[in-house]
């Protein structure tokens, strides 16, 4: 499966790359999980099966939706409480069910 | 203390002013100008590197640089400057223009290409010289003036890259273009199809031109620095510009907007300018101009990220009593010191946290009113230009941006004092109240 998550500056959601990463390869997950800034989304999305949006973000986020409904792909913003705890477990665990 | 009025003031951010924030970064044209300006950023930062390899405050270091490489070594070195800064409104009107035209999705490299001619249709190619022995300066025609390619042209560069970009998409979107019979191959009819949108953005700039020509104002770039760039930037290197801009920021973060993205949009183009003056002067070995910079905000005033949270993160690691605040601390710190604080606003949180929003907007209004009275005054050095990356950790990026004046990161570390004591008793409220929360909690678990 392949996540991309997207910030202002593709930045702080790096840091969430790693630890879903983790999380993902704990549970025996192939994953390839990766993090733009908001004006690349639209170049990397036809590679994503799930789009995740930074919640310091979240004005873009209807526009993201359109985009990403055209193309099938499911787009939600993420909880800004895991957000803030960089909490990769619970984020991954939101792209997981979104694919559902 | 208050709860009702922090309660107003809650729902208001989220109910009145944040549709109100999404509205101004939903706004194609300034979403345009903020992401085509990231374009010449990296190349400014590179310039930035010679700069300072140009000026590093060694004792001996020119005498050893002209010994080693020649008494010209200085301006072979800053040959890569020439390159970067000198010609950033170039860079501009092409990253503009290609952005806007992204968002109305027409073809952005053709918006690109129109709207650098548009641009160069705008500006005369005419430089000033004083020949040798000479008093005054005489016209030198078939040059194109370096002076406007740089951040003086770049409002001029901004507004015609809307404008073509805005005249193309209209055209196009009307359908009023050559159309190829079948069997031209696509290729060629899409090179068609930029020619009659293309020849109404020149047509336009060359009418512009010429009605400007006939006025005292002789050319677009003196009307637009007269009535538009010159005014903007008076007003956004104020003091008072600065305080407002910073609230601003700190209100959208407060609602977990990013602030610094929105108010960057209008503010960007310029704190460059300003940013470019101070870098000119420094590079002529004057004294820069401007106190306020994108540098100023980003090196003196965030140290951490927005809101000067790097000393409660400080505070989180060495006093917190609360497991969830140490942990935030833990997760907070090595980004932190790279500026970025993510896990502090969203983690902590300080969005829509009535006790911690107070101190997170205060701290960087009074590091505003410390830091420009200590640069005005000079007591400590200006920023000089040197477009130092958001990202550098405080005390190594003071020294640079200042262009190695030791004076530069004292202030950064007195501004980390400053912002300790300011969030100091919020903090201990904060945490306080998370650590009661936490025995509770564990109580009612064990029982």
């Amino acid at each position: 499966m392949k996540i991309l998550l997207c910030c202002a500056a593709g930045m702080s959601t790096s840091l969430l790359v790693t630890k879903m990463e983790k999380a993902a390869q704990e549970r025996g997950l192939e994953a390839k999980i990766w993090a733009v800034s908001v004006d690349e989304v639209s170049r990397h999305l036809d590679e994503a099966d799930v789009l995740l949006v930074g919640p310091q973000v979240r004005y873009k986020l209807p526009q993201f939706r359109q985009e990403a409904a055209a193309k099938g792909i499911p787009c939600e913003l993420i909880s800004p409480t895991d957000y803030g705890m960089v909490n990769g477990a619970k984020v991954l665990e939101q792209a997981l069910s979104m694919m559902k | 203390m208050g709860g009702r009025g922090v309660n107003a003031f809650i729902s208001f951010l989220e109910n009145r002013f944040m549709p109100v924030a999404g509205r101004i970064a939903e706004q194609k044209h300034l979403q345009a100008v903020r992401d085509g300006i990231i374009l010449a950023l990296p190349l400014l930062i590179i310039g930035s590197l010679f700069l300072i390899l140009g000026f590093l405050p060694i004792p001996g270091y020119n005498e050893f640089m002209a010994g080693v490489f020649g008494e010209k070594w200085l301006s072979k070195l800053l040959y890569p400057v020439n390159a970067t800064f000198d010609i950033m409104a170039i860079i501009v009107s092409f990253g503009v223009a290609y952005r806007l035209a992204e968002k109305y999705k027409v073809d952005p490299l053709a918006s690109g290409a129109i709207s650098l001619a548009a641009f160069l249709l705008a500006t005369p190619y005419v430089v000033k010289f004083t020949p040798e022995g000479a008093t005054e300066a005489v016209d030198v025609g078939g040059a194109i003036p370096v002076a406007l390619m740089g951040s003086q042209g770049l409002f001029v560069a901004m507004i015609l890259a809307l404008l073509s970009t805005e005249i193309y998409r209209k055209i196009i979107q009307k359908n009023i273009v050559i159309k190829l019979p079948d069997g031209v191959p696509p290729s060629v009819a899409r090179s068609f199809v930029a020619l009659i949108p293309a020849f109404f953005v020149i047509l336009t700039v060359w009418l512009i031109r010429m009605i400007i020509e006939v006025t005292p104002f002789e050319s677009v770039h003196n009307i637009v620095s007269k009535i538009l760039a010159s005014p903007l930037n008076a007003l956004g290197g104020t003091l008072i510009g600065a305080i407002v801009a910073v609230i601003l920021v700190h209100l959208l973060w407060s609602a977990g907007i990013h602030g610094a993205a929105i108010v960057g949009g209008v503010m960007g183009p310029i704190w460059l300018s300003l940013m470019d003056q101070n870098r000119i002067a420094f590079q002529a070995g004057q004294e820069p101009p401007n106190v306020i910079t994108q540098q100023f905000f980003d090196l003196w005033i965030y140290a951490g990220g927005s809101g000067a949270t790097l000393a409660m993160v400080i505070l989180m690691l060495t006093i917190a009593k609360s497991e969830q605040m140490k942990s935030i601390g833990r997760v907070s710190i090595a980004p932190g010191l790279f500026n970025i604080n993510e896990p502090v606003t969203f983690g902590m949180p300080v969005v829509m946290n009535p006790i911690l929003i107070i101190p997170f907007i205060l701290a960087p209004v009074v590091l505003v009113i410390v830091t420009y009275l200590a640069m005005a005054s000079g007591l400590v050095a200006k920023p000089s230009g040197i477009a130092v990356p958001w990202t550098t950790p405080p005390i190594i990026s003071g020294y640079l941006a200042t262009g190695g004046k030791i004076s530069g990161s004292i202030l950064q570390l007195i501004n980390f004092f400053i912002s300790m004591a300011i969030y100091y008793p919020f903090f201990r409220m904060w945490d306080q109240q998370k650590f009661a929360e936490e025995k509770g909690d564990s109580a009612s678990l064990s029982a």
